[in-house]
């Protein structure tokens, strides 16, 4: 009994600081977006909100607390409530097998706990894989419920769309579950250690380097976020799946993209950047001779890796202008899915013949 | 060969998506933002701005204005209803017994400034007139010569108006003649 009391104390312990962290890492992005979108577009940014705007995340967010909660006439009601929550836990819910840091246990009562990673289940990407997809359902159902033809036709073209590039972002991992022949996020780090040349981008036998660029371009796709914001493109769609939300529902929706945007950048610095690796063996702060701070190294280069995707995420919408929807088609399934398939192709051979 | 190899090459790395990266990139690092703060800082307003209208004053507190109407005539979107009457104990005079001007339509086209034989009206540098209740922005005449009060506290002729023919009514601008030389 108190085996299982600690162990859930810790597990709870943990979930409440990784969703503190991404919370507060949403906040931090959608200030961040604004402030270099403008930046790259010779604006401000914010600039009202406490010095230089950095308080506009907090101001955005009372504002959506206290904003009516409408709930448009014809609107299927309890689809329109649960579309939110649908989008928003799948896509909260994949932290649980990132790790964050170093895979090491701690020992605490006498019991072993590995305190960078909730739980390093076996099947960890397939497990995230698996939650993502609920999310489209989230989109799909609120561009149903609210009764709004821009919102249906928006929820139509999210489901196309994540349909398309999740099959690619399937099988851009493939290539690099084949190398580390392990699906738990934490074996496939630890394969990548000792120098970036061990990174799955540039590691023999078969850099993932295909496979990591099929991987960027179907994730940002799979997030919805631009060049590939179709269900939501507000120019055509007034807003797409989410036209008709307000209030915490909209934050919802809101929350789930930046949500997913975390997660991608997390499973790519993970499976391709060597998540928590430095680019050089070992860490400078062993080195330095203080082994009990070697976890600070490693958490603070799988954020830097993390938070490069993310800027990525936003020099990209700064940069590209929207894709028509055929196009998007055409690429996802003519020139993406073919390259992951024959990266499969490779790196299987490869595999094959240079077994680790 | 060499050349669709190339386009062939450039596809294949996106070039052209990198180009446009690139741009942005260099824009991030050369930050040189356009913007003004509006509220915080103001833009210099050119010389012949026409923000608010006025009604003026002579420089001992009389209305210059006449109430002769041809500002009503002049003004192309019928914003201004002058009232004129004669002045009390002097027949011959006469003055605007009430003045409007609709805001909410005016075009600031300075027309009728031009318009104004005794140069009675004027072009404030007044531009931030946002209100609750579009009602406010219908004004009397008490209201336009306040404007004028405060957006031309000294009232001194300029040097080029101080001219014989000009000591009594200060025609408009362009219809001035000849100085002597």
């Amino acid at each position: 009994m108190t085996e299982v009391g600690i162990k859930l104390a810790f597990s709870l312990a943990q979930i409440a600081v990784v969703m503190g962290i991404v919370l507060l890492t949403v906040m931090i992005l959608t200030l961040a977006e604004r402030k270099v979108l403008g930046w790259m577009q010779d604006r401000m940014g914010p600039m009202e909100v406490g010095p230089y705007g950095i308080l506009q995340p907090i101001a955005d967010g009372l504002k959506l607390f206290f904003k009516e909660d409408i709930v448009p006439a014809g609107a299927s009601k309890f689809l329109f409530s649960l579309a939110p929550i649908l989008a928003l836990v799948p896509a909260l819910i994949g932290f649980a097998v990132i790790p964050f840091g170093p895979n090491k246990t701690i020992e605490l009562f006498g019991y072993q706990f590995q305190p960078f990673v909730i739980s390093d289940i076996n099947i960890g990407i397939l497990y995230i894989l698996a939650f993502t997809s609920i999310g489209a359902y989230g989109i799909i159902l609120g561009g149903w419920s609210s009764n709004n033809k821009y919102s249906l036709l928006g929820g139509l073209r999210a489901a196309a769309q994540v349909i398309s590039y999740e099959l690619n972002v399937g099988l851009a991992i493939v290539g690099v579950l084949l190398l580390a022949g392990s699906l738990s996020l934490v074996k496939i780090t630890e394969a990548q250690s000792g120098g970036f040349w061990h990174w799955y981008v540039f590691a023999f036998p078969f850099p993932q380097i295909f496979a990591f660029v099929v991987y960027v371009i179907s994730s940002v796709a799979e997030t919805n976020r631009l060049p590939f914001d179709l269900p939501e493109a507000e120019s055509e769609l007034v807003a797409g799946f989410f036209t008709e939300y307000s209030g915490m529902r909209f934050a919802f929706f809101f929350l789930a993209e930046y949500a997913n945007m975390i997660l991608v950048s997390c499973i790519a610095a993970a499976l391709f950047l060597g998540g928590w690796n430095a680019p050089y063996p070992g860490t400078l702060v062993e080195r330095l001779g203080l082994e009990g701070l070697a976890w600070v190294e490693g958490v603070v280069w799988f954020a830097a890796k993390v938070y490069f995707f993310l800027f990525l995420f936003f020099w990209l919408r700064a940069t590209l202008p929207r894709l028509r929807y055929d196009q998007l088609m055409r690429f996802g399934w003519k020139v993406m899915l073919p390259i992951a398939l024959g990266n499969i192709l490779v790196t299987a051979i490869a595999a094959y013949l240079f077994p680790r | 060969m060499t050349q669709s190899f190339k386009n062939w090459l450039k596809t294949i790395i996106f070039y052209e998506i990198l180009v446009g990266m690139k741009a942005t990139l260099s824009h991030l690092l050369h930050y040189r933002p356009i913007t003004l703060q509006y509220p915080h800082e103001k833009r210099t307003l050119p010389d012949s701005y026409r923000g608010m209208l006025a009604l003026l004053r002579y420089d001992d507190g009389t209305e210059k204005c006449v109430g002769c109407d041809l500002c009503e005539a002049a003004c192309p979107s019928r914003v201004i209803k002058v009232f004129s009457a004669e002045v009390p104990g002097e027949p011959t005079k006469r003055f605007a017994k009430e003045y409007y001007m609709d805001m909410t339509r005016c075009l600031f086209c300075g027309m009728c400034v031009d318009a104004c034989p005794v140069d009675a009206l004027g072009m404030t540098r007044e531009f931030e007139w946002a209100v609750y209740d579009k009602r406010q922005l219908r004004l009397n005449k008490d209201q336009l010569l306040a404007i004028g009060d405060r957006a031309y506290p000294v009232r001194e002729k300029r040097l080029e108006f101080q001219h014989p023919n000009v000591a009594f009514f200060n025609v408009a601008f362009k219809n001035l003649p000849e100085k002597e030389s």
